[in-house]
């Protein structure tokens, strides 16, 4: 298994005779630089507005990154929220001095 | 980063895509007024279409589909009359507005002309170019911003560049880009190739933002040694949705125009007008336009010029960039914001409503905000623009230097006698 979970060739295709186009919306092959990033873009992103609970298919997530934080700038074409929606690994906070 | 999917949506232009029904919302400048002087029709294309664009004896002009619905010849070879065009295959002419008017080979009872329609869309000049519309009716106003209608000397640089228009707009949401490119990377070449880069670009970003607002969205940067009192923050400067970006500072007024010419290629114009306080031009009846170079004979980018640098950036990213695999961070908010701009009027407008930025209202001015004293330069900025950018291949830089040193000590005087 990768290590995202998904099997190591899940990218590729059944060699045959007659082999289908390509998919546009293939992961790239394993071991490739952006590969772990890529999967969990498209795995992790969020599905449904915190807001107004519609699916965000119409809408666009956009993520980026700030150290080890993802932040998914996220915009509902249902409601219009738009905020950005952070994936914590671990919460931790920094004191201000007091 | 993006889906290839979603990449896909944002960079199709052509007729039926939902990016290509947004911008078929919006008018365009496709030709100088200048281009029919000598023959009245031209071919243009835009947004992944091929039209002829003619002016008529009497100064109208007109766009319509460049094949004629007949047998396909190019019209841009057809002879224009006033109420519209025919082609010089078969004689078939049509109106303004596509309609057929004439088919001289065909019997004089036919209807057949009534079946026939040629695309056309909607031509006008201002600013010295020639502008249109080929969205579906009722077409806005054209919108007469500040720098096409103002008094001034205006020249306009162009070009095209072989990339999707979009990459093109995305470097005007990225304040942080002017510090490396053209500060950092504009100073290592001059250290490496003997020559001064000009130091207005060069200061630290401390805060960016970026605010919506009814023509796109103005962005705002605090630099070093500045505070919120600079223009550079309390004013800012706006892109201009969905194909431009209004700069400036100085009395040097610019709207930056990305035209669509299909998926992967974009007309590129800088449109200038020059009109410092304490300055004196005569009347221009047209600006000054010219294709200004941005490759060496050899094939590699000229970089030494802020303009070249934004262009080895678009270039070098690709006919179309491929957003799956960037890597965005904070800084790049404004980015973020854009492509959520066109995604929110692309449903807009497949609602049937009238995307950002849509005028209906006749009008005389729109006047843009812009901060005047850019990078908290001074007078400096426009000497170090003209000479350190695109205007430096215009073919009347020694007068727009002139007029603006002029203009600083006309300026000079006022305040020490004042």
């Amino acid at each position: 298994m990768a290590e995202s979970g998904l099997p190591a060739d899940a990218h590729r295709r059944p060699a045959g005779p007659h082999p289908l186009p390509a998919d546009p919306h293939a992961l790239p092959p394993p071991g490739e630089w952006f590969a772990p990033d890529a999967e969990r873009h498209l795995l992790d992103r969020p599905r449904f507005c915190p807001m107004c609970g519609a699916s965000l298919d119409g809408g666009l997530v956009s993520e980026s990154w700030a150290a080890d934080q993802r932040i998914f700038l996220t915009w509902c074409a249902g409601c219009s929220w738009l905020g950005d929606v952070v994936r914590y690994d671990e919460v931790s906070i920094d004191e201000p001095e007091h | 980063m993006l889906t290839v999917e979603q990449n896909e949506e944002l960079t199709r232009v052509g007729a039926g895509t939902p990016m290509g029904n947004l911008l078929r919302r919006y008018w365009y400048p496709i030709a100088f007024e200048q281009d029919f002087d000598a023959r009245p029709s031209k071919t243009v294309r835009l947004l992944g279409e091929d039209w002829t664009l003619y002016k008529t004896p009497s100064g109208r002009y007109g766009i319509i589909a460049e094949r004629c619905p007949h047998r396909r010849a190019s019209l841009s070879y057809g002879v224009v009359h006033e109420d519209g065009i025919r082609c010089g295959y078969h004689g078939w002419r049509f109106a303004l507005d596509g309609r057929c008017l004439e088919q001289p080979a065909e019997s004089d009872n036919s209807n057949f002309r009534d079946r026939v329609r040629a695309k056309a869309g909607r031509a006008q000049p201002l600013g010295g170019m020639v502008w249109v519309y080929v969205g579906p009716d009722p077409a806005p106003e054209l919108p007469r911003f500040d720098v096409y209608v103002l008094d001034g000397i205006r020249d306009i640089g162009y070009t095209t560049l072989p990339c999707n228009w979009l990459q093109i707009m995305e470097n005007s949401v990225d304040p942080h880009h002017v510090e490396w490119l053209h500060g950092y990377y504009f100073e290592f070449l001059g250290q490496i190739g003997g020559f001064e880069a000009p130091k207005s670009f060069q200061k630290k970003h401390v805060r960016v933002a970026f605010d919506e607002f009814e023509y796109g969205i103005i962005k705002r940067r605090m630099l070093e040694g500045n505070s919120d009192e600079n223009d550079d923050w309390k004013i800012g400067h706006p892109l201009v949705f969905p194909y431009g970006m209004r700069v400036g500072g100085q009395w040097v007024d610019q709207m930056q125009i990305r035209v669509p010419l299909d998926d992967t290629h974009t007309w590129k114009l800088f449109y200038t007008l020059h009109h410092p306080e304490g300055g004196r031009w005569e009347h221009q009846d047209r600006p000054v336009a010219y294709e200004f170079p941005w490759r060496h004979q050899d094939g590699a980018l000229i970089t030494d010029y802020v303009e070249g640098q934004d262009i080895m950036a678009w270039v070098s990213q690709g006919e179309i960039v491929d957003r799956s695999t960037e890597h965005l961070g904070r800084s790049d908010a404004g980015v973020a914001m854009l492509r959520k701009m066109f995604k929110e009027n692309m449903r807009i407008v497949e609602a049937g409503g009238d995307p950002l930025g849509t005028v209906r209202t006749p009008h005389e001015i729109i006047e843009l905000p812009c901060e005047k004293d850019k990078f908290g330069a001074g007078a400096a900025f426009a000497d170090q623009w003209i000479k350190g950018g695109s205007m430096r291949y215009a073919p009347i830089k020694d007068e727009l230097l002139a007029l603006h040193k002029d203009a600083a000590a006309a300026r000079a005087r006022t305040a020490a006698s004042g």
